[in-house]
């Protein structure tokens, strides 16, 4: 079972004070306050956190998508076993959260080696393969999530507390610091992308695979290092994502959808484009979700993607 | 090539004698019930391989059965229509739907057209949850009422309190569908299906509005999609946005490979073999989708044709082994 | 028949690709006696009369070559939709024409051996007779064949040759592209030459072999590059 709404509901509940909480997991009904600068301001913060999660998600997306040439569909359970793992290092082995971040992006990052290199790897030119190798990594990855750490909502205590005050909002420490890690994290990225050979590999891979071939680039090589990165990349929204809102096995279809979302609206193939969408997207959710309903901000998304894709398919800064 | 017509004329003459009698051996409801399923689950993945058949995988399914099943229940519930004038109108509703979106979306090459049905799926979910005076929102619609009696003195009593009367109308719909999935797919209807998939630049210069023709394929997909629904939510009497969800768009699409495309066989045999798995994995059905997965993997790494083409497979192994020897 | 030649990059498939909606022109106009179907569908522009062949080897590769065939004889032999699904009788006829029709054609060409082949698996020469075949069968009253001979050794070109001479014969007009000079200056009677996009000789075969244009567009003028 794909609970969609699972991060827009906890969402919804969190995005400040006075708002009655429905226990039931497929309710996501909140009275919404309108107008106070201060909601607005916590709003807008909760939609830039959102909006560098997925951003994180979808740069890992995009990465795989184009070097490993093949549509991760079980990237949304790559993030949510990188959130397990965090769960599991900082619960369970009560290890320092960021300690166990670090593992979790690193343990992450060499299981999508080993998928890359056994699972998607054989169907690189083979959509209709490609797409049932990653369903049933779906399958497995859900169920042994499921198997080991059981359905019931799991939670991370926060590594900090404390929030910061500022017109009046209280912002939590939490999330300006989920922010700033993704930031880092994203930066991070860019350099080694643009500054290291590795780097310029997976760009030359990206653009013509069989063209890097010839030159002598070990595409494989360079395909898992991308897959690494991407895993990575997931893990760490994912990781982040769970001192905020609950772990659940089945959070991974909602990071997917939002993770091809963005890369449809801000255009395949451009990075800027992806942080531009991510945060576009996150602020929509942000803004419309605690004013409308969860399914409200979906449909609108939804529409304009949809539109996108049949009207304008590089989207926003794409090239294609 | 006899084998296999032999084979054929066995399957097309028995098994339909022996489906017609079922009910008289076997009344055990919970048997009768994963019949019914199987039925609906043939239909559906059956409907989606004629849409594969003209090179387009869609994953919109999902949201076409739930289209059929709102429109089915609202029909009756609402404006007091009989479940017989309500279910083809249901089916025609999601056609008229696809259709309208199909135009725009069958130019979408490969990869971007799967991506764009499934969001069309999540779409109409979404769009489910949130009309709630139409459609009740995230907890559905409950106590939707049986099909209407069919009652012909001397002759015929389905009053569809028992499963039984669900069943025979689960037969008929899959016995209709499959008519006129086959008889389409067998004229040169279907023969233009193909050359599509195989190449729509060529077809094209022939004269085939391959467009137009990939929207037929889509639209009359969607239609026994819809129908589906429609009977799905008065058989089962409750349903909600959730069971409609692209989850099920997977499944129908895993029904349909695991059993083969190449074949009009092969979504059949999918859909039983893995309605059926559920109810093997009793013992241990938190590791359910594990066998899923493992039987996935098993059909992409070797088995492409699925499993109706197994026995092909299986005597060309057995003839290498033997050539050897 | 008319001949469109030049060397690689001109434009030939470019022309093939505006002449029959596979491209829309940005400037100007396509006429087919007289009426304008510039901007048309290809499928629409087929169903006028002019079918194109493909310069990559362009066939439905999981069809037999007999069902190749029989694809493209669809164009001339129309079939209502629910006449078709019900099987009727009428449209029964029709597809038994149409199988004729389809074997003669292939007994023309000579691919009659190998009728249930996959056409994936027939070797390169046979799959470009078999695109020439295929486009024959449409029975197009304009033929467009774009570089019908390439990758054939002498003995396909023959072969193909003599088909399309055959098809001109039969009173379809042929527009052919092709590399292969000796085969253009036999079939056509009127030749066009292409370089870089534009129209640079048109005539005779004997006029354009002379052009000093024409030579210096595949020979180069022998001055050197500074």
């Amino acid at each position: 079972m794909y609970e969609y709404g699972h991060f827009q509901f906890a969402f919804a509940v969190q995005a400040g004070n006075g708002f009655r909480q429905k226990e039931t997991r497929c309710c996501f009904l909140v009275i919404a306050q309108i107008g106070k600068a201060s909601m607005l301001v916590q709003n807008l913060l909760n939609g830039l956190m959102s909006g560098w999660i997925y951003i994180l998600v979808a740069l890992g997306l995009t990465l795989v998508l184009s070097i490993v040439g093949i549509v991760q569909f079980a990237h949304g359970e790559v993030y949510m076993v990188g959130a397990y793992i965090v769960y599991y290092f900082c619960v369970s082995a009560g290890l320092n959260f960021f300690l166990s971040l670090l593992i979790s992006i690193l343990c992450t990052g060499l299981l999508g080696i080993i998928l890359e290199r056994f699972f998607l790897r054989p169907f690189r030119d083979d959509m209709e393969g490609a797409i049932i190798t990653t369903i049933a990594l779906i399958l497995i990855l859900q169920t042994a999530v499921v198997a080991t750490a059981g359905v019931s909502y799991k939670d991370v205590p926060s590594p900090i507390q404390g929030v910061l005050t500022l017109l009046g909002a209280r912002l939590s420490w939490e999330r300006l610091i989920t922010i700033l890690i993704s930031i880092a994290l994203v930066s991070g990225l860019l350099i080694f992308i643009n500054k290291t050979r590795i780097g310029q590999a997976m760009i030359a891979v990206s653009e013509d695979r069989s063209a890097a071939a010839l030159m002598g680039l070990n595409v494989n090589r360079v395909s898992s290092v991308a897959m690494f990165l991407g895993c990575a990349l997931a893990a760490a929204a994912g990781g982040l994502t769970g001192t905020i809102f609950v772990l659940t096995p089945f959070m991974g279809g909602f990071a997917l959808m939002k993770g091809i979302e963005v890369i449809i609206l801000g255009g395949l193939g451009s990075i800027s484009g992806t942080i531009i969408g991510g945060l576009i997207l996150g602020l929509v959710d942000g803004l419309v979700t605690p004013l409308l309903s969860v399914q409200i901000a979906g449909i609108i998304e939804l529409t304009v993607i949809i539109l996108i894709l049949l009207f304008r398919p590089q989207g926003l800064l794409g090239h294609e | 090539m006899s084998k296999r017509k032999l084979i054929k004329r066995f399957s097309y003459k028995v098994i339909p004698f022996i489906l017609l009698f079922v009910p008289l051996f076997i009344t055990q409801a919970y048997v009768l019930h994963l019949l019914i399923m199987i039925a609906i689950n043939v239909v559906l993945a059956s409907s989606l391989r004629f849409v594969a058949i003209s090179g387009q995988f869609s994953l919109v399914h999902a949201g076409m059965v739930s289209i059929g099943a709102y429109t089915s229940t609202l029909l009756v519930m609402k404006l007091g229509l009989s479940f017989w004038a309500a279910l083809p109108l249901a089916g025609l509703l999601a056609m008229i739907i696809a259709l309208l979106v199909g135009y725009p979306f069958v130019r979408l090459k490969g990869i971007y057209f799967t991506m764009v049905t499934l969001f069309l799926t999540e779409f109409i979910r979404l769009t489910a949850e949130q009309w709630r005076s139409l459609t009740g929102g995230v907890s559905g619609i409950i106590a939707i009422p049986r099909p209407n009696a069919v009652i012909i003195p001397g002759l015929l009593n389905a009053s569809f309190a028992s499963k039984t009367d669900f069943y025979y109308l689960a037969l008929i719909m899959v016995a209709v569908t499959l008519w006129v999935l086959y008889a389409i797919e067998s004229s040169r209807i279907g023969m233009t299906f193909l050359s599509i998939q195989q190449s729509d630049s060529l077809a094209e210069s022939l004269g085939v509005n391959s467009s137009g023709f990939r929207v037929l394929a889509f639209s009359l997909g969607c239609f026994f999609a819809g129908i589906a629904g429609a009977f799905y939510s008065h058989y089962l009497s409750a349903i909600t946005p959730a069971s409609f969800g692209f989850l099920l768009s997977i499944y129908v699409f895993i029904y349909m490979v695991v059993g083969g495309m190449q074949r009009f066989s092969g979504p059949i045999i999918g859909a039983c073999v893995l309605t059926l798995i559920p109810e093997f994995a009793r013992g241990f059905k938190e590791y359910e989708p594990f066998v899923f997965a493992a039987i996935l993997l098993l059909v992409i790494f070797f088995l492409r044709g699925g499993l109706v083409s197994l026995p092909q497979s299986l005597s060309y192994y057995i003839k290498k082994r033997w050539s050897h020897a | 028949m008319v001949g469109l030649i030049g060397p690689n990059g001109a434009g030939k498939t470019t022309v093939f690709n505006l002449l029959t909606g596979f491209l829309r022109p940005t400037r100007g106009r396509v006429l087919l006696d007289g009426k304008d179907i510039t901007s048309q569908k290809p499928h629409s522009i087929a169903k006028k009369g002019i079918v194109r062949t493909f310069q990559a080897t362009n066939l439905f590769s999981n069809f037999s070559v007999l069902q190749n065939i029989i694809a493209a004889c669809y164009l001339k032999s129309k079939v209502n939709f629910w006449e078709a699904m019900l099987h009727t009788p009428s449209s029964c006829k029709k597809e038994e024409d149409v199988l004729n029709r389809a074997l003669e054609i292939m007994r023309f060409v000579g691919l009659d051996a190998v009728k249930d082949q996959p056409a994936r698996s027939l070797p390169h020469g046979y799959k470009r007779i078999l695109g020439i075949a295929v486009s024959m069968a449409a029975d197009p009253q304009l033929l467009l064949l774009d570089e019908p001979l390439s990758g054939m050794n002498a003995e396909e070109a023959n072969t193909a040759v003599a088909l399309i001479r055959r098809i001109w014969e039969q009173g379809t007009t042929v527009l052919l592209i092709e590399h292969n000079m000796r085969a253009a200056m036999n079939l056509c009677q009127r030749i066009i030459v292409l370089e870089m996009g534009s129209k640079i000789a048109e005539g005779s075969p004997e006029e354009v072999r002379a052009n000093k244009e024409v030579i210096q567009a595949y020979l180069g003028t022998g001055k050197r590059a500074t």
